[in-house]
Order: structure tokens, then sequence, then C-alpha cells
């Protein structure tokens, strides 16, 4: 997670928005990851114009991920690894906190025990913030 | 031809042995690589038999020999990184028949034999020695040497090959079944992760010395870099991602604390050399890298896993037999290149070996000074499987090719490739060479 770039929002700060979160793992989720995955970055742009707070949470080193967000132009609000949802539960101040990922011991476990909800990226792509 | 396992007097395994007798009489001379991947893809072209003979196939061209004159090989049957085929899953048939094929239909896809290797290489018309080097190619460099320096072979390929399905790691084979016997009863019985043992051994040693895991990030990072300066390595290949510090210090615990970047990466990779005797090198294409000696850890631990104690001796004692067989001392060495998979058993190593003047409890410190293929002391230049996967071998590929000057951007330039070590994979169980620019 950049510290320098991410500033924790209060409820004041966001307005009468419902703020929404959303972390996606790479690998087997995002078209880019290896294997790929079903979301396609053109998706996830999508999702960030409708106002959401965005980030990943992968194995993948911190600094590849944010290389990856980069080539497709895509401005993040975290990257953390794996593991380390709470921190972004900590630093970010939302009103719904969702991990998207393809791991049930990785992903859904540690987003469930974070307070996170889970979407597994078949349900997420139907999902109306994808369309 | 009936493949022979190596008599145990092909092992320098105990110290007093003075100076190896076949030193400087055995060289390597070529080297070929297959492309990598994370998976097989399931095709005929990348199953871990076509990717073996494709790099056996690049030695010899590499070495510039005629497939005639190769007498000897020297392989791994087993090439599993922990991946099994599934049980019930049908072999592809497509993909057995479009070879050769033994009487195992997994020979070629999940394993390997001399027997398949011979059948679909029909250019080999002279094989009179083949002899297994089970587990990694430290092994099979060893039984190789040793071959050509017995005069059992005098032109000889040396071949490790890895395979890797879809799945999870280390979830198949054994680790599958409903029962387990032997040893591992009781060693594996929970399931623990394959770098438990050696993450228990570093904490140990952070305790004794007063050191702490943030204190490898340099050299994870130096390691990588060295890696994505492989061309044949997955990582500069695939993914050509650095590690730096605050990625290594951010990765999760897979055994605290070994976290998920002291654990290497499973592909699929074949690599072979071809070793022959001096005078025969002279005629080939490469500049010959000799053989000073070789020497093996069959030491076994008091209890189920090796305790820092035990470790620190053995890893001591292969560095006196290694310098003692080569008729060397650590001040000889140009660099080194031991094994890093698990990157926290490294240290060991280096300290055994006492490379650079370090003892026990200072490679951590030593890893914050120049450790770069541009400074005085050159640390794992080959960036081993943190840099290029799991392979067991770029440690090897990186001596021959140092010392051969042709290691590329990787080339040391802090100092002058003449004497490299490599080996392992264990500190406890391993196999090691010393290689030089010349032949005394």
């Amino acid at each position: 997670m950049s510290a320098a770039t991410t500033v924790r929002l209060t409820h004041a700060q966001k307005g009468s928005y419902i703020v929404i979160l959303i972390s996606f793992d790479i690998d087997g989720t995002l078209e880019v990851g290896d294997p790929p995955g079903v979301l396609t970055m053109a998706m996830v742009k999508r999702v960030q114009k409708q106002g959401c707070w965005i980030g990943s949470c992968s194995d993948r080193p911190i600094s590849a991920q944010r290389a990856i967000w980069a080539q497709h132009n895509i401005s993040i609000d975290f990257a953390v690894g794996k593991l380390m949802l709470p921190d972004v539960k900590a630093k970010f101040v939302a009103d719904m906190y969702y991990h998207i990922g393809d791991r049930e011991d990785l992903d859904r476990k540690y987003a469930l025990d974070a307070g996170f909800e889970f979407l597994w990226p078949h349900e997420a792509i139907v999902h109306p913030w994808f369309l | 031809m009936t493949p022979q396992n190596p008599p145990a007097s092909f092992y320098r395994t105990t110290e007093g042995l003075g100076l190896w007798e076949h030193r400087g009489k055995v060289a390597a001379v070529g080297v070929g690589h297959s492309p990598t991947a994370r998976r097989w893809d399931g095709t005929p072209e990348t199953c871990v038999g076509a990717w073996s003979i494709l790099a056996l196939r690049r030695a010899i061209a590499d070495a510039g020999v005629s497939p005639n004159q190769i007498d000897g090989l020297v392989l791994d049957p087993v090439t599993t990184t922990g991946a099994y085929w599934p049980e019930g899953v049908p072999v592809p048939m497509d993909v057995v028949n479009a070879f050769h094929p033994t009487s195992d239909p997994l020979d070629g896809i999940a394993k390997l034999s001399a027997e398949w290797i011979l059948q679909n290489m029909p250019e080999l018309t002279n094989i009179q020695f083949v002899m297994y080097g089970p587990r990694c190619m430290s092994h099979a460099i060893v039984v190789a040497a040793q071959a050509v320096g017995e005069g059992l072979t005098h032109t000889c390929l040396v071949l490790k090959s890895w395979h890797n399905f879809e799945g999870r790691y280390y979830q198949g084979g054994a680790n599958a079944q409903d029962t387990i016997d032997g040893t591992s009863a009781i060693s594996r019985l929970w399931g623990t992760p394959a770098s438990y043992g050696t993450a228990l051994q570093f904490a140990e040693y952070c305790r004794k010395y007063g050191k702490t895991h943030d204190m490898m990030a340099p050299f994870i990072s130096n390691s990588r870099r060295n890696g994505l300066l492989f061309p044949e390595g997955y990582w500069a290949q695939h993914r050509p991602e650095p590690l730096t510090t605050e990625d290594y210090l951010a990765a999760r615990w897979i055994a605290k604390p070994a976290n998920l970047f002291d654990n290497d990466i499973p592909i699929m990779v074949s690599a072979a050399y071809l070793f022959t005797t001096p005078e025969r090198a002279k005629d080939m294409q490469q500049k010959p890298v000799y053989i000073l000696n070789h020497t093996s850890s069959r030491a076994t631990p008091r209890s189920l896993t090796p305790t820092l104690e035990e470790v620190e001796a053995e890893t001591a004692k292969t560095g006196r037999k290694l310098y003692e067989g080569a008729g060397i001392t650590a001040a000889d060495l140009s660099f080194e290149n031991m094994y890093d998979g698990f990157t926290l058993f490294h240290q060991f190593h280096l300290e055994g070996l006492g490379y650079r003047g370090i003892k026990c409890g200072e490679a951590l410190d030593f890893y914050q000074t120049d450790i770069s293929i541009e400074g005085p002391n050159p640390v794992s230049p080959s960036g081993g499987n943190i840099g290029s996967g799991r392979s067991r071998f770029w440690m090897h590929t990186d001596c021959i090719q140092q010392l051969q000057g042709r290691a590329g951007a990787r080339q040391v330039t802090g100092v002058t490739p003449e004497i490299a070590v490599s080996g392992g994979p264990m500190p406890l169980g391993g196999n090691f060479t010393v290689w030089s620019a010349t032949p005394d």
C-alpha cells in the first residue's frame, strides 16, 4: 500500500454517496493474470469510473502490481500483498468492502476474516458495476 | 541399454581423500537449455520429453560435436517439481504417440527414462554408458564427472528436466494419500510446507547471532536482478519483475520466518551439458571449463530435521572437502553459486565455504555490502532459483558460462572469473562441484 499516495478519508469527506472499495486478486482473476482471469482491465476501469476505490491484493510483488496497473493507465488506491486486507480496511473507510479472487484459501478465507464481502470472478463479472 | 545406478565409490563424501584423482581431467564444454513455462500446456512440443530433447540437441550443437561422437548419458529420471499426474485423468495418447514411447505412457510426460531419450534421439548412435544421477543436476554432474574421469565415457551428455502440471504444488503424490508411512509419518504428518525445516534453522540462526529476516532483502533483490539478466530463466522470459526490499518484506509467511519469496516457483524447464576430456575439448566449439573436484554430503540429522549446529558442521565439512580435493583455498574462489532454494539456507553454504573469509553468523551482514556482479564479492551471480525459477541448475550453467566468458549481461566484472563453486540442494544432503577456467 502506498502510504505516500493514500489518505484516510472520513465519512464527512465522502459526502452522502455510498463508498465501495473493491480489491482485485490478479492471477486467475484479472485478464492479465497467470493464469488469465475473466475480468478485463476495461471492466476495472468501468468500476472505477463509478466512483469505487480500487486496488489489488495479490501474491505478485507490490512493485509488479503497481507496474501492471500503470501499464493499463489505471490509477489505483492501493496495492498490497495477500493477507493485507486488514491494512486496507484500516486505511480506507468505506461503506462496503469487496475482494474478488479465485482461491478459497488465500482469497475467500482471508477476505471474510478481514470483514470483506467476497466474490468469485464469475460472480463479479455479472455484477452491475462491471456492466 | 539398461541404465546403471552410480556405485558408492563414485562419491567423495569424507575428508582426508586428498586431491581428486581426476582433477582438471574432466571439462564442461556445451550448454543447452529448453524454454521455460509455468506449467505444461498439454502439447507434445512442450512436454518434458520434448524439452529434454531440445536441451540435449542445443548442448550438442553448442559444443560443436557430432551426435555420433557422444558415448555417454547421465540423467535424472524423476522430473516432478512436486506435481504428479492426477489420478483418474487419462494420459493424453496424442502426446504419447507423438514420440516413440516406452512401456510407461507417462514416460516423457511425468518422468523421463534413459530408454525414452535414446528411442527419441536416433542420432545418438554410439551411447555406451548410461547412468542415473537422481534428484537434481548437482547429482548428475558429480556422476558424469566421475564417469568421464574414470574413462567410462569420453563425451557425455548430462541432463536434468522438470515438469509442472496444473494444480497446486505438493498437493498430489504421497501428500494426497490417506496414509503415510516411514519417517514421513512423523515428519510430514501435519502437512508442513517444504521450507519449514530451513525456516526453523534460520530462526535459530537469527536468535543465536542477533540477526533478522529483513537482512535477507539485499540478497533477494540481488538474486532476482541477476536472474533477470539470465535469458534462459523463467522470470526473464515471462515476468520480468524485480523484487524490491518492500516487495520482499510485504510478502506473506509460508513457514515463518520463511516468506513467499524465500520459496521458489515451480516451472517446466530442461538443461543439458556436454562433458568431455580436456584432449577432446580442444577440438570443440566452446572454451572448456575444468572440474577440479566434486564432493557429496550424505549426513543425516539426529532427529526429524537438522539442527542449526548440524547444518553449520556439515556445510563447513563440505567446504573443507571441496578445497582439499581441488587443491585450493577459499581465497581462490572468484565467486560462489551455491544453491538457494530455499533462500534461507544460502548463508549456511556461504559460511561453510568461508567465502571471502566470512564466519558463522556473518553472512547476513555480508549481504548488506556490495554482493553484485559488478563488485569484488559476487554472491550467487546466477540468481539461482530466486532469479530464474525452480531448476536447481542455474548455478551450474552460470559457473560454466562465467568461466567461459559468455554470461552476457550477467558476466561478473568486479572479479576475474577463474574458479567457482556450485552445488546443493540441502546443507545436509547434496552434491557440489569446483569449476575452473584452467585445468591446474
